[in-house]
């Protein structure tokens, strides 16, 4: 094996002295506790590939890394030899506003893109949590996704085109810069998600969609989850089409609207309806709408968002913390008719261990995030309730065909329960997909699905 | 293959009769909707349950012998053939809707259903199926989702993968497996979205989980036409420029449009040189608000005459010239060989240029019917194979056009797929390296290499009759020599 000099010194030789961390400083990008021999910076993807080709030749074990915000994600790696920092690997490499398409490196931030890309009045249709600091290749390597894949998707259904650096080196690409296209097999999918299991993603290209010249929210406090279930189904089973539909509970609701700095009455979920168009009287006649169900299903008065409010409001949602103390985010996707009740059972859980908990749901989506806090003072007994949760949750979530997956927990939680939970009989094919991308095993071992 | 002994062991199965082995009955298999390309299996299969794919597809994996599915058999690049023999597994007897429930927005299909049976399924409760390709009423599901088939809808609504959540899959060991299924964000690698498009050569689908989508309040659908392909083409950019995204944006050029009259008189002018069809829908306030910008989007670009539908019915005639328009074309031409390469919006007026210009060159007409909304054309090359050597030139034109089109920073297929057709294009997408990590996700689906052999990865192996004028020679001429 390399002594931890040896490997320095190749790194540098490979992406420049001064892009390379290790010792004490490299502890700080330790993964779940793990800390790496090393950190490299590459600038370029040719030395993610030079880095690759010699990580593959030593057998080192690489953990690729965007900015960090979502390194709780995972199991815990098995070994950490190297961490392959992107955030150097930063930038627009192609943009054409009138064909609607945009590739960037992987180690740009979203936000960043957002701006190029809003001087032309587009974006990139995805808003995950921590979209200010994350990256593009962290967030395709993670499928983050927000409440506005109600109307536009997820990454899957965004990007049409990747480039890879793959465990031995090589650079490929895969799908192609047009909006439409099946020349091939669709490797975009696979590596999308993939956790950085299968390849390094270096570039994305994505279709961009025209940002709405309106868009406005109605946001209504329900003293009842059964009322606000009943207009969710109404609202899904009408012709409107918001763009999210975030179902709250009492907890969450509270926050998001202080943070938006908006009176809520106590004791109230809530439910935000967005709307966007390129006429203002669309989005008012579809809110209106809104407004009229949500009072019939028994809703109280509620606020109608635009501008300041508005994005002040998204971004509590999408960015929610549950403030200090001990955290673990727990997310769930079920059938939409299961959400309301994913809610409920997320309180009761909560309730018996003497947790404290936000839920926000994606209503129309059916994906669920349990945000878990409990007190700094006593974390044995806050991990041991996680674990409970966990347990219960999934099971609530496997019964209404989905799954429940860990985003954020201490390694302490995660030494004791599956982060992904039981893929099925699908796991072999999964395997499979990984021996062939990956034979040596040296990218990300142990953080994915089944120990992959 | 020790044909006899297969067929009785399958025949134990599936029953007798629904085992294929007489010379004239396997020639309906023998070509797709691209019949140039010949290639006959040995035996045909016709199972009716999931089980009985994976009893067949385990006796194929046991005996090594290559097997194909088959879903309607309209496919465009000759992805159903046979051409290495074997048994193909034809799968229009398990075509039944299995499960609709709207208020999850799901419907769980079987792959043999044609694909228009779903959305007539769920018209009556306001719900539709989205893609929509202009087969539609033959064409089954489990072949959409081997080609990730688009349609006019994609703009908005973009094409089978987006709406296809899960799959229930003999592999070709035999095995049954879920991927995904009614929820989202499946746990682990996206499986099912490889599998859409991998042109039947990772397994064979048996059930499909599907989204289903409340239909839209309104729906507006105006014709624009235009004495120039330029103007046509400019207005397209000109609606997305204007924060727009129509459900489809549709054009035909003089050569369909005279196909389109003499077959269905949908009531297009004879003398315009294209028109544009652009279809809005949503809410009904939003699609009043749409239709004055895109008018003026059609004015700023010389539009001759715009026709907005007034209701169903003139809506329906007009894309009923759109949706007939291949099966129109028998009335100019005697046969025409398709190409659906892509180009980016922007590359429009001049690929159709090139188009024109080729047509001159080779002395073919090519009539353009296309989704002009993400630039995938649909040049239909006319021609007789009554008259020596012209499918020769037809072929040899397709590919110059396709060559042009990656050079513009296409691709080489929008909704076709490569299939036996396009495989000796592929280099000139993808390098070699780009190759082997396809041939990688083949290998963990399809270690032994039976499912669909001879499709989408390049090869000169000789033995195989791609099409009657010999592809390999063609593709010397125009790419030069592999
Ligand atoms: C007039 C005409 C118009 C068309 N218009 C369009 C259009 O607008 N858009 C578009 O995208 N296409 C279009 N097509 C092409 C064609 O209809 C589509 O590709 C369609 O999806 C093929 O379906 P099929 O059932 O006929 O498949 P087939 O031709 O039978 O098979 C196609 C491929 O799918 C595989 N396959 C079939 N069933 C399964 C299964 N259950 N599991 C795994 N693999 C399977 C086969 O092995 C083969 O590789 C058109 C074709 C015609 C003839």
């Amino acid at each position: 094996m390399l002594s931890d000099e040896t490997l320095v010194h190749r790194l540098g030789g490979l992406v420049g002295g001064e892009h390379v961390v290790a010792g004490s400083e490299a502890s700080r990008y330790a993964v779940d506790g793990r800390a790496p021999r090393a950190v490299a910076f590459p600038g370029s993807a040719e030395e993610v590939s030079a880095v690759m080709a010699f990580a593959s030749a030593e057998w080192l074990k690489v953990v690729p890394r965007g900015s960090g915000t979502k390194m709780a994600l995972g199991g815990i790696p098995a070994r950490v030899d190297l961490v392959l920092a992107l955030s150097r690997l930063g930038g627009i490499v192609d943009y054409e506003p009138a064909d609607m398409t945009a590739a960037f490196r992987a180690g740009t931030r979203l936000q960043e893109a957002q701006e190029i890309l809003g001087r032309n009045g587009q974006f990139i249709a995805l808003d995950p949590p921590d979209a200010d600091a994350a990256t593009i290749g962290g967030i395709l390597a993670t499928n983050s996704s927000g409440p506005r894949r109600l109307r536009y998707g997820a990454s899957r259904d965004l990007v049409i085109a990747t480039r890879l650096v793959h465990a031995d080196g090589k650079v490929t690409k895969a799908g192609a810069k047009v909006v439409k296209n099946v020349t091939g097999y669709d490797l975009n999918k696979l590596y999308i998600g993939s956790l950085g299991t299968l390849a390094i993603i270096v570039e994305a290209t994505f279709r961009l969609y025209p940002v709405p010249a309106v868009e406005k929210t109605y946001l209504a406090p329900f003293a009842s989850l059964d009322g606000l279930k009943r207009l969710v189904a109404s609202i899904l089973d009408s012709p409107l089409v918001p763009f999210a539909a975030e179902l709250m509970n009492v907890e969450a609701s509270r926050r998001v609207a202080a943070a938006a700095g908006l009176p809520w009455p106590e004791g109230s979920y809530g439910l935000a309806l967005a709307v966007g168009s390129v006429r203002r009287e669309a989005v008012d006649a579809q809110l209106e709408t809104v407004r009229r169900m949500s009072r019939e299903a028994g809703g109280a008065d509620g606020h109608m968002l635009e501008g300041g409010p508005h994005d002040a409001f998204w971004r509590a949602t999408r960015d929610f913390a549950l403030g200090d103390g001990l955290q673990a985010v727990l997310k769930a996707s079920v059938l939409l008719t299961k959400v309301a009740e994913a809610v409920r059972v997320g309180e009761e859980v909560a309730g018996q261990h003497g947790l404290r908990l936000g839920v926000i749901s994606e209503a129309g989506s059916g994906i669920v995030r349990y945000y878990l806090t409990g007190d700094a003072a006593s974390p044995e007994r806050f991990q041991q309730a996680v674990v409970e949760s966990v347990s219960r949750l999934r099971a609530f979530a496997q019964e209404a065909e989905g799954n429940l997956v860990i985003l954020k927990a201490s390694p302490e939680v995660k030494s004791r329960v599956d982060v992904w939970g039981p893929v099925g009989k699908a796991l072999p094919l999964m395997q499979r997909s990984k021996a062939e991308f990956d034979p040596q095993g040296i990218l990300n071992p142990g953080r994915f699905v089944g120990g992959i | 293959m020790e044909k006899e002994r297969i067929a009785k062991v399958l025949a134990g199965i599936v029953g007798a009769e629904a085992v294929v082995v007489d010379a004239g009955e396997l020639r309906v298999y023998e070509t797709d909707g691209l019949t140039v390309f010949k290639a006959m299996p040995d035996i045909v299969v016709l199972p009716q349950s999931t089980e009985q794919v994976a009893g067949v597809v385990k006796v194929c994996h046991r005996e090594k012998i290559p097997f194909v599915a088959r879903g309607a058999g309209t496919g465009l690049s000759g992805g159903a053939l046979a051409v290495e023999g074997g048994v193909l597994i034809g799968l229009n007897r398990m075509n039944r809707i299995l499960e609709v429930d709207y208020e999850n927005q799901r419907a769980v299909v079987e792959p043999g259903m044609v694909n228009v049976w779903l959305t007539n399924a769920l018209a009556p409760r306001g719900y539709y199926y989205s893609p929509d390709p202009a087969s539609q009423t033959a064409c089954s599901i489990g072949g959409n989702v081997a080609e990730n088939s688009g349609g006019p809808r994609t703009p908005k609504y973009g094409v089978t993968t987006n709406h296809v959540l899960g799959l229930e899959v003999v592999l070709p060991n035999g095995e049954v497996v879920r991927l995904g299924g009614r929820t989202l964000d499946p746990l682990g690698y996206d499986l099912t979205g490889v599998f859409v498009g991998s042109e039947g050569t990772f397994g064979i689908a048996t059930k499909v989980f599907v989204r289903i989508m409340r239909k839209p309040e309104a729906v507006k659908t105006l014709m624009g036409v235009f004495n120039t392909i330029e103007d046509a083409s400019n207005s397209v950019s000109g609606i997305v420029g204007r924060g727009i995204i129509p459900v489809a944006i549709e054009m035909m050029d003089n050569n369909a449009i005279q196909a389109v009259e003499k077959g269905v008189a949908a009531g297009y002018p004879l003398d315009a040189v294209a028109v544009l069809l652009v279809e809005v829908d949503g809410p009904k306030d939003e699609v009043e608000a749409l239709v004055e910008p895109i008018k003026e989007v059609l004015k700023e670009n010389q539009v001759r005459e715009i026709r907005v539908a007034k209701d169903d019915n003139e809506r329906l005639l007009l894309w009923k010239g759109r949706k007939a328009a291949f099966a129109a074309m028998g009335q100019i031409s005697p046969e025409y060989y398709v190409q659906d390469s892509v180009i980016p919006r922007t590359k429009l007026p001049s690929i159709m240029r090139l188009i024109g210009d080729l047509s001159q060159k080779y002395g073919l007409r090519v009539a353009n019917v296309f989704h002009a909304g993400d630039g995938n054309l649909h040049p239909l090359i006319l021609y007789s194979s009554a008259n020596e050597g012209e499918l020769h030139k037809a072929e040899a034109m397709g590919a110059e056009i396709i060559k042009a089109c990656v050079d513009m920073g296409g691709s080489l297929t929008g909704e076709h797929g490569i299939g036996l057709e396009k495989r000796d294009f592929m280099p000139l997408m993808f390098t070699g390296d780009d190759l082997a990590a396809m041939r990688k996700a083949k290998k963990a689906f399809d270690p032994d290499g039976l499912m669909n052999p001879g499709k989408i990865f390049p090869t000169a192996k000789a033995g195989v009759e791609v099409g009657a004028a010999g592809q390999r020679q063609i593709l010397d001429k125009v790419l030069g020599p592999a």
